[in-house]
């Protein structure tokens, strides 16, 4: 991996492992690499800890997102989902993908990109949504691809769950998030973002466009962001509460505790109360970020880790203030 | 005789084979290993003096001293037997002291363990409180953004008024309706009955018509005959 390939490098995607002691991440470039939290955050960590354990190539294309279940790591790029086993991972063992499966394509001149993938644990189903402006569902034991969600009129970027009531919120290329129930496979609502302003602040950044990149939620909240201002809704009432002014385009967003956490253009690290103001940016080495993932599984290990265009990822242990970078 | 006393007197035991090993190793050294032997060998300190006594109590009880010579040689035992329990008695009051102060230390080992558990707990009773009040913050800054939609409606009493005055309004309309209905029916049933009378009329006067026609009919026939 030449010095050139490193500068041009971004991290797209991350995953924490089920016991919570090792990050997965994927690049540009389609590899995976996956890095010891233990062995790096341990107290005589050298800078060889900060070094991957494990670093292959698992698809051809950028891996765009990356999932993990109680057993395996499920990695998506152009098209294909592969499943990894976590456990052969975690030995070092260069893998064999497990599984390999493709969403159905009405024509097969193109395979989409698949953008994102959420778990819906009450039926064990996959849902995946990309490039053909669909949200697919698959059940995970068997394989088939059981349905699809159709209504956006453009591709779709990010998807999430609320588990209280088991629908799915989908944000895409429309400026449109839907919010579809999972049993019934129907819609339910969809809310064109732009549209709204909140005490006359308006949400729509016209130099941005209207696509929404980032979807969260936290039982009777949301936030969505992207090209409109990152802002927070609440779902019973269907309004927007508020408006976030943050300079640029967020791509994640979380809840953490009593704070948002964002990340998107900026090398900075937003935090953010309810009420819509902005309590503190914390520096961060990437110029750019994509991708924020918390660690909560594992008390010991309770970092957050960020990454976007650079081969740095930046692990925070107090999440005020960056402690180290791992570097693929 | 206490532990430190015994300790330097091994030591000088172990000088003394050391020595003596060397001195079978290389003869040339002869007079300095004597020199040293005639000079160190005592030992040192209160062994030295423990040395000389011995010998000097020895020496005093084997050989003719004259009554002066023996009484200041006997003198000098007494003082140096004086010296050496001094030095004991300062020795074993040393021992008391570190005893002593062993304890303290001890003391101040357990008082710190213990402030070192109730810090521990006060931390945990602390970082309790920190989840508490998150929660406690996030909830009032959820019930703020919601407070803030829920202005912007107008308020419920105004529009309970004004459904208030909307009803009111309704009800009087509806209740001038039915009187103009009601007034409505009275004509129409005020115009049927006269029209009805006024066809009856017509009926009669018809009626008396023809009669009247018939009866002048009837009459010039009656005449004829």
């Amino acid at each position: 991996m030449g010095p050139v390939e490193l500068l041009h490098m971004s991290v797209f995607s991350q995953s924490f492992s089920p016991c919570g002691r090792f990050l997965a991440a994927g690049n540009n470039y389609g590899e995976i690499a996956v890095f010891s939290l233990s062995a790096a955050l341990s107290p005589d960590a050298s800078e060889g800890s900060q070094k991957p354990i494990l670093n292959f190539t698992a698809h051809d294309g950028p891996v765009f997102t990356l999932l993990s279940t109680d057993t395996h790591l499920l990695s998506a790029g152009n098209g294909e989902i592969r499943a990894w086993s976590w456990a052969e991972l975690i030995k070092k063992v260069s893998p064999i993908n497990s599984r390999n499966t493709s969403t159905q394509v009405l024509t097969s001149l193109e395979i989409p990109e698949i953008n994102a993938m959420i778990i819906n644990p009450k039926d064990n189903s996959l849902v995946v949504g990309g490039g053909d402006n669909n949200i697919h569902i698959m059940d995970m034991e068997t394989g088939i691809f059981k349905s699809v969600l159709k209504g956006h009129t453009d591709y779709i970027h990010c998807l999430c769950f609320k588990e209280r009531e088991g629908e799915i919120l989908s944000g895409g290329e429309d400026g449109a998030v839907r919010i579809w129930d999972s049993r019934t496979n129907r819609p339910v609502h969809c809310i064109e973002v732009f549209r709204y302003e909140v005490k006359q602040i308006r949400m729509r950044m016209p130099q941005f466009g209207k696509w929404i990149s980032c979807l969260a939620t936290d039982s009777d909240w949301m936030l969505c962001g992207g090209g409109p201002s990152l802002s927070l809704w609440h779902l019973r009432s269907m309004s927007p509460t508020s408006v976030f002014p943050l300079p640029g385009c967020q791509r994640e967003a979380v809840f953490h505790q009593d704070l948002i956490m964002s990340v998107g253009e900026g090398p900075y690290v937003s935090h953010c109360l309810h009420g819509g103001t902005v309590k503190a940016q914390i520096p961060c080495t990437p110029s750019s970020l994509n991708t924020l993932a918390l660690n909560l599984k594992n008390t010991e290990h309770r970092v957050m880790t960020v990454g976007g265009s650079s081969h740095q990822i930046d692990v925070f242990t107090n999440f005020s203030y960056r402690a180290f970078s791992l570097s693929f | 005789m206490p532990l430190c006393v015994r300790a330097r007197m091994s030591i000088k035991f172990f000088q003394i084979v050391q020595l003596a090993y060397w001195r079978m190793g290389s003869i040339t050294d002869d007079e300095v290993i004597r020199k040293r032997l005639l000079i160190d060998g005592d030992g040192a300190g209160d062994d030295r003096r423990i040395n000389v006594l011995m010998k000097s109590f020895n020496k005093w009880c084997h050989s003719n001293f004259s009554p002066e010579e023996g009484f200041s040689q006997y003198q000098r035992m007494v003082t140096s037997l004086a010296q050496c329990e001094f030095s004991m008695g300062k020795t074993l009051l040393v021992y008391d002291m570190n005893l002593k102060e062993m304890e303290n230390y001890e003391a101040i080992y357990a008082d710190i363990e213990k402030s070192i558990t109730s810090a521990h707990e006060k931390i945990a009773e602390c970082k309790k409180e920190i989840q508490r009040a998150k929660r406690i913050r996030k909830n009032r800054q959820e019930y703020d953004a919601l407070a803030r939609v829920i202005k912007q409606h107008p308020d419920r009493h105004e529009t309970l008024k004004q459904l208030e005055a909307l009803d009111k309004e309704l009800q009087q309309l509806s209740h001038i309706k039915e009187n103009v209905e009601d007034k409505l029916e009275l004509r129409k049933k005020q115009f049927h009955v006269l029209l009805t009378t006024i066809q009856e009329l017509q009926q009669t006067l018809e009626n008396d018509e023809k009669m009247e026609s018939d009866d002048t009919q009837e009459s010039p026939v009656e005449n004829g005959d």
